[in-house]
């Protein structure tokens, strides 16, 4: 591998720090409330602690095969044949992943902004522009993921200036829902978090001390969790747990009542910020697709996989039209994408363990 | 070499497109005022102000109120109806105020705003009132100011804005007022307006129950009102009170205050029994504003002041709290208590029944801190 394409481990750090703030956040705190009520803070603040394990599992596999992303090792454990199968179901996984993040955003966009704009165009733009983001090396991309950054700081500042009209109140009785409800819900809540599973392919890139890797990867787990906590109870002591229910998208209709002397409709401004979120987020799965389907045709460069890639995406992610054919997409890709993203390294690392004392045993026999 | 041909055509797409979502100005009115009331045969009248600035040779520009009204069996269908009317397009995205008629208010107002929540565009900081008679009667009406210089909308939502300034009304948005409507431990109030011959008095405050107007209060006690909501501080929350009836010169038995700092205790307390008790606790910093009485040198004589200023303040939180009781509005939220300290009492409770009999109390303890720049 080329080292002028390898990563620091604080670019790692903003490299998952924007591919986990994405899409989710807008529509977090409903879904959570939805089953554990004004509990859905702490479900969030469990699933943080669950993925952790899943962190761990991605860092020990690519310390075992360091350089090497998980199109890479995949045969190496568990056989030409298998490996070839679970490399493609992975990499329709993340086609599903990408292709959900398209959906929301297009559900989101043409609801709050453009509602004469047909969908198709409100995705392929970002699709495409996607496409030529990640047509570079990763470093480039981990470059450009860290420049737009500080742009989170915003998202802080407008969803911190709710605290000047709240009802801390209604956040009380705190665990009314009962534990089991909240661990329950903490799959939902897992699902948002999701993203952390790109470090598979950028850890390949990442140069460094392991340790270090591992740090940044729990660090980025930890400030995205607080910052997603953060704007949960934020919106569930701003609305009454009555009102929450019918509103969807509770961070943006919170900022729609903000008006400065300046500013107005802060929540178009937040949006425009929020996009630049779901775009650094889809730049990072892309690429990770881009990888897969490279490895899988072993094509020279993952470039040229890119726009078959992100036009395919955009190419289905457009065909769901009302908003029960998104809930039950994003519903269902939710469910593999956490199957695949969250538990297939666990379960993979045991057996690559497991492989790996055999054949310490076969040799020394 | 076809891809960068393809790349090509898609940005030019993308490039030249973009005419989908585009308001424009100069094709629509936008509404500033907006009123609600219902017709005798139940259906909802929409009255609406679109201010249109008149071109002037001397510079100074002349904005006259166009005003237009529509009825519907709702409020959308009302505004739809409105669109119809006009000769452009009818954006409401630049709202200023939602007036209701007291009539619209006493039924149910969730019903008409519900179209203000659910519209992407609408404005949900737009201030909310409630006006004695009919709401169209005070966007329609022509006030001294509104001959002039302002639309309706901003001379009305100007007038709400000193009002809350001085304390006599809440501030309150469509968007703040939704959460504490659809609780069910807590109500709020607006601010009422009431149509003079040459301008709007922003006269005091309409009390809800739930989504329905149940009574008012006025001048003074709004302001004590205000004070209890726990507010700590606006520009000028002022108040004249009688405190004494010794001299003879009836303007020698006031004095008025201002209200530098105010901190509320707010107890709810569950007996074993399951007997409910709140007592609302002001602390209040006064800076005394006007005393013709003067000779405020001694202590004695300041704390004179402090204690009768205590015991009629006290006196009148305690007939507002009672007066809030028989309308059965609980503004201050004593439901929104016991629901997060006190659970399974509240969900043993008919709140709407129990409310009224609760034993609820107020106290206010007034301390003078400055008087001017004479003693």
């Amino acid at each position: 591998m080329n080292s002028s394409h390898t990563i620091t481990h604080r670019q790692l750090f903003f490299v998952l720090i924007q591919s986990q703030i994405g899409v989710g956040v807008l529509s977090l705190p409903y879904t959570l409330f939805a089953k554990a009520k004004t509990d859905g803070w702490i479900s969030l603040l469990l699933a943080g602690i669950f993925i952790q394990f899943s962190i761990l599992a991605i860092w020990k596999l690519c310390e075992m095969y360091p350089k090497q992303t998980i199109f890479d090792f995949m045969p190496k454990i568990l056989g030409t044949k298998l490996g070839l199968l679970l490399n493609i179901l992975f990499i329709v996984h993340l086609f599903s992943v990408c292709i959900v993040i398209l959906i929301l955003y297009n559900n989101i966009v043409s609801k709050w902004i453009f509602f004469q704009t047909p969908r198709f165009i409100v995705i392929i733009i970002l699709a495409l522009t996607c496409v030529y983001c990640i047509t570079c090396t990763a470093r480039e991309i981990a470059r450009f993921l860290m420049l737009v950054s500080p742009l989170l700081l915003i998202l802080f500042f407008f969803v911190g200036y709710a605290y000047t009209d709240v009802h801390l109140l209604y956040a009380f009785p705190v665990g009314a829902t009962g534990i089991k409800t909240i661990i329950s819900t903490s799959t939902d809540a897992l699902i948002a978090l999701l993203g952390f599973d790109t470090a598979l392919v950028f850890l390949a890139y990442t140069e460094g001390k392991s340790t270090s890797k591992l740090k940044a990867m729990s660090y980025t787990s930890l400030c995205v969790t607080l910052f997603y906590c953060f704007v949960t109870f934020t919106t569930y002591i701003f609305f009454n747990p009555v009102e929450i229910v019918i509103v969807p998208e509770p961070v943006l209709y919170m900022l729609k009542a903000f008006s400065f002397k300046f500013l107005e409709r802060t929540d178009l401004i937040f949006l425009t910020i929020w996009i630049v979120s779901v775009t650094t987020s889809l730049i990072s799965y892309l690429f990770f697709t881009a990888k897969g389907v490279q490895t899988l045709f072993k094509l020279h460069h993952h470039k040229s996989a890119a726009p078959y890639v992100g036009i395919i995406c955009a190419l289905i992610a457009s065909i769901p039209g009302s908003k029960l054919d998104v809930q039950m997409w994003s519903k269902t890709i939710g469910m593999t994408a956490m199957i695949f993203s969250a538990l297939f390294p666990i379960l993979l690392l045991l057996i690559a363990i497991i492989r790996k004392r055999k054949e310490k045993g076969a040799a020394s026999t | 070499m076809i891809l960068k041909k393809l790349l090509l055509f898609f940005s030019c797409l993308v490039l030249l497109s973009g005419c989908w979502d585009q308001a424009q100005l100069n094709e629509s009115k936008l509404i500033r005022a907006a009123g609600f009331d219902y017709t005798k045969d139940g259906k909802i009248k929409t009255t609406a102000a679109v201010p249109q600035a008149m071109s002037a040779d001397t510079g100074t520009g002349k904005v006259f109120n166009e005003i237009f009204s529509a009825k519907g069996n709702t409020a959308r269908q009302s505004r739809i109806r409105l669109d119809r009317k006009v000769s452009e397009r009818v954006e409401a995205s630049k709202n200023l105020i939602v007036v209701f008629g007291e009539e619209a208010a006493k039924k149910d107002i969730y019903h008409i705003l519900d179209v203000f929540y659910r519209d992407p565009k609408s404005a949900l900081n737009a201030r909310i009132a409630v006006a004695k008679g009919k709401a169209s009667d005070v966007i329609s009406a022509r006030f001294e100011e509104t001959k002039s210089s302002i639309g309706i909308g901003k001379y009305l939502s100007e007038s709400i804005r000193a009002a809350e300034g001085a304390s006599t009304v809440p501030a309150e948005n469509i968007q703040t007022v939704c959460p504490v409507m659809f609780d069910p431990g807590q109500d709020f109030a607006l601010p009422y307006l009431v149509p003079k011959k040459n301008a709007v008095s922003v006269n005091g405050i309409a009390i809800f129950h739930g989504y329905e107007m149940v009574g008012k209060m006025h001048g003074a006690e709004a302001v004590v009102f205000t004070l209890l909501t726990g507010k700590q501080k606006t520009i000028s929350m002022s108040l004249t009170k009688k405190i004494s009836d010794k001299h003879k010169d009836k303007i020698l038995n006031y004095a008025s205050i201002k209200v530098k700092r105010n901190k509320r205790t707010f107890n709810v307390n569950v007996s074993p029994d399951d007997k409910i008790s709140a007592h609302i606790k002001l602390n209040m910093k006064v800076v005394i504003t006007e005393y013709p009485g003067d000779n405020l040198t001694s202590k004695k004589k300041i704390q004179n002041i402090e204690n009768a200023l205590t015991k009629s303040l006290t006196k009148d939180a305690n007939i507002i709290i009672k007066k809030l009781q028989d309308m059965n509005s609980d503004t201050f939220g004593v439901g929104r208590k016991l629901i997060a300290f006190h659970n399974p009492t509240w969900k043993k409770l008919d709140w709407n029944k129990e409310y009224p009999n609760i034993d609820y109390t107020a106290s206010v303890k007034v301390k003078v801190i400055g008087h001017g720049i004479i003693e």
